[in-house]
């Protein structure tokens, strides 16, 4: 009995089950929101709230997909790439289109999406077929895609893109629909699917999973793709947004992408994250820019706080993931 | 929970803190324009070179002056960030934007944001696509023009010589209107002066200092006859240093294999480049026109007059025979003796 007492986890406490939760970011970011609401004009007017969920929708998106990769213990360092790729790639489909209304913006966006799928398969196949480290293979992809963006278009941007697609990003009721709609369609996929429960499975223990019978190659592929595809909804929503393909679109987006994933509670050691945490993660960071931002603070300030906050959840992350190896 | 309220207040005190440290403050205490003491939105696309700075430090000059509060916003050389900051000083209400967009496409969607929220907005130093009738005012350098009389003040050099010269070009992001204009100065200059220069490389920058040193490097394997470089903008010209030094042609003005050397924008290094003889020519913008008309132009359109075309900035050439004379309107000279 004695000995059962000895190694025996401690009981939680409070604060660390309040860590643990899934929405602790969430209630942090609505406290640092009601804290700073007095001191920094227009923070909390209804104009700016609308530009702060206009401007967190795409980050969302791209960093919802981002999060199916990490529960299953990968990360995918080409999401820019991606959406650089598919900007130029779709604006050049659209720009090329006999006329430009409904038909163009269809094609365009399935162009896009279709390329973001190929290519986040691409990542997946060469990660379970080739035996490939997900960072090196990500990485490659990265600079791979970079560079075929700006080559595409020899640096140019692409404008006179069709007034239908333009809406999907500049129009809050489309960018709004469109990322609901996605992100909606990944959380059920996590929560209520067979292949949500597979990729917990997955980035718990891939070993133990493909002995359970899961098909865990299967899943990492679909996890890529999901990615993939997260960065092209992404690309159309930015595209649309600045009505330009753009060669070096989210050229800077990866740290917020990456960040937003794991301050929402997704862990880099896989097995752990929701959608909703990642929404939570993406309001925070997107908080801290636009407060800030309003601020009149310069960029390189706004960089240095959101670096000092990723890492805090990195290292959040690695606390909790020690807590549960000892429990 | 408890500890969990102090702490996000002491966070948001900590950011609140580290915010102040890049923030604007307002130019004095009895600042005012009518009632109201005006407040300008400055957002620049990157402070990636000296030119920015020092326009950015000409703006706040220019507007602390006039008693006018500032809001900076610096987006790193990202388009999309632009963008949410230009709404952000929409929803700050600002009473103008001055706007240094990453280029001519991806800031028509910031200029109809700021025209629609009924806030002037003026484009410093790289002017937009044509919105019709909407366009914004631009304050912007004569590329053309001012790149046609510094290559021309090179080929003079040149012509001195008695032989004819191999030419590089290193062109910059031809996203970039300026960049555009600067090249066509070029090949405008040299036209009709082939005995003189001919042309054998023109290196692609996109603005970045890395990929212009591979391209000199690259150009000067592949034609070492190379003896007449023109840069599209003065902060290129360490990497272009660097090479001609691996090259062993690093030679001053007057010394035997020295390489003609002319830039566009009158940085520092060029500064330093004429007074040790190693630079021949360089295009010098006039940053403190360029932030005192966009000031003004602002100030216009506010008062309700009527803004349309851009303002050119004339600049003026300097080289070898000028420097003493022309040195005191080089920006450049201004930061490297404030350093």
């Amino acid at each position: 009995m004695s000995l059962d007492v000895a190694i025996a986890p401690p009981h939680p406490g409070r604060w660390r089950r309040l860590l643990g939760s899934d929405y602790f970011i969430l209630l942090i970011s609505a406290l640092y929101f009601l804290a700073l609401a007095p001191f920094i004009p227009g923070f909390a007017t209804p104009e700016n709230l609308r530009n702060l969920l206009a401007n967190s929708l795409p980050l969302l998106v791209v960093a919802a997909g981002q999060t199916v990769v990490l529960i299953a213990g990968g990360i995918d360092l080409s999401v820019t790439a991606i959406m650089a790729a598919t900007s130029v790639q779709g604006a050049l489909v659209m720009q090329r289109m006999p006329n430009h209304g409904l038909l163009a913006t269809v094609t365009g966006v399935a162009a896009m999406l279709g390329i973001g799928a190929v290519v986040g398969g691409g990542n997946g196949m060469a990660i379970t077929r080739l035996r490939m480290p997900p960072f090196i293979v990500t990485l490659t992809a990265m600079m791979f895609f970079s560079g075929f963006a700006v080559w595409v278009t020899q640096s140019q941007k692409i404008n006179g893109l069709p007034e239908d697609f333009n809406n999907l990003g500049g129009k809050l009721p489309f960018t709004l629909a469109a990322s609901l709609l996605a992100v909606g369609l990944l959380g059920w996929l996590l929560r209520r699917s067979l292949f949500g429960a597979w990729l917990y499975a997955v980035g718990h223990n891939p070993r133990t999973a493909r002995v359970s019978g899961v098909p865990v190659d299967g899943v990492l592929v679909g996890a890529y793709v999901l990615s993939g595809l997260g960065a092209a909804l992404a690309s159309v929503l930015l595209t649309g947004q600045g009505e330009t393909g753009d060669p070096v679109l989210g050229r800077y987006l990866l740290l917020d992408v990456i960040g937003a994933s794991v301050i929402g509670g997704a862990s880099f050691f896989g097995g752990r994250g929701n959608v909703l945490s990642t929404a939570a993660g993406v309001l925070f960071i997107k908080l801290i820019d636009n407060s800030l931002g309003l601020l009149g603070s310069s960029h390189f300030t706004i960089m240095m706080v959101k670096g000092c906050l990723i890492l805090a959840a990195a290292l959040a992350d690695s606390l909790r993931h020690r807590l549960v190896a000892a429990n | 929970m408890k500890k969990t309220i102090p702490c996000s207040l002491l966070l948001g005190l900590a950011v609140l803190a580290l915010a102040g440290c890049g923030q604007s403050t307002p130019a004095g205490p009895t600042a005012s324009a009518g009632d109201k003491q005006l407040t300008i939105g400055v957002a620049f696309e990157t402070l990636q070179t000296e030119f920015w700075i020092a326009g950015l430090d000409a703006i706040k000059t220019e507007l602390a002056q006039r008693k006018i509060r500032v809001l900076e916003a610096i987006a790193d050389g990202d388009a999309n960030r632009q963008y949410e900051q230009v709404k952000n000083l929409i929803t700050r209400k600002v009473d103008g934007i001055i706007l240094v967009p990453k280029d001519a496409k991806t800031c028509l969607p910031m200029i109809k944001a700021a025209q629609a929220a009924g806030i002037p907005i003026v484009l410093f130093n790289r002017p937009s696509d044509s919105l019709g009738t909407n366009t914004p005012v631009a304050v912007v350098a004569d590329n053309l023009a001012l790149s046609r009389a510094t290559v021309a003040s090179l080929v003079a050099r040149a012509k001195t010589t008695g032989t004819r010269h191999a030419g590089m070009l290193i062109l910059g992001d031809l996203g970039d209107m300026n960049a555009i204009g600067r090249r066509d100065g070029f090949e405008a200059a040299v036209k009709g002066n082939e005995s003189v220069v001919d042309v054998v490389a023109r290196v692609p920058s996109e603005w970045n200092q890395e990929k212009a040193q591979a391209g000199v490097v690259n150009g000067l394997v592949a034609h070492p006859e190379i003896d007449f470089i023109f840069t599209s903008s003065d902060f290129l010209l360490p990497s272009i240093v660097s090479a001609l030094k691996s090259a062993g042609k690093y030679k001053k003005a007057g010394e035997p294999g020295h390489v003609i050397l002319g830039g566009f924008d009158g940085d520092a290094t060029a500064y330093q480049m004429l007074t040790d003889g190693y630079l021949d020519a360089t295009g010098v913008q006039d940053v403190y026109f360029e932030a005192q008309q966009a000031v003004q132009s602002l100030l216009d359109q506010r008062a309700g007059k009527t803004a349309t075309g851009n303002i050119q900035d004339p600049g003026f050439v300097i080289d070898q025979e000028n420097l003493k004379e022309k040195a005191p309107r080089m920006w450049g000279a201004n930061v490297k003796k404030h350093r």
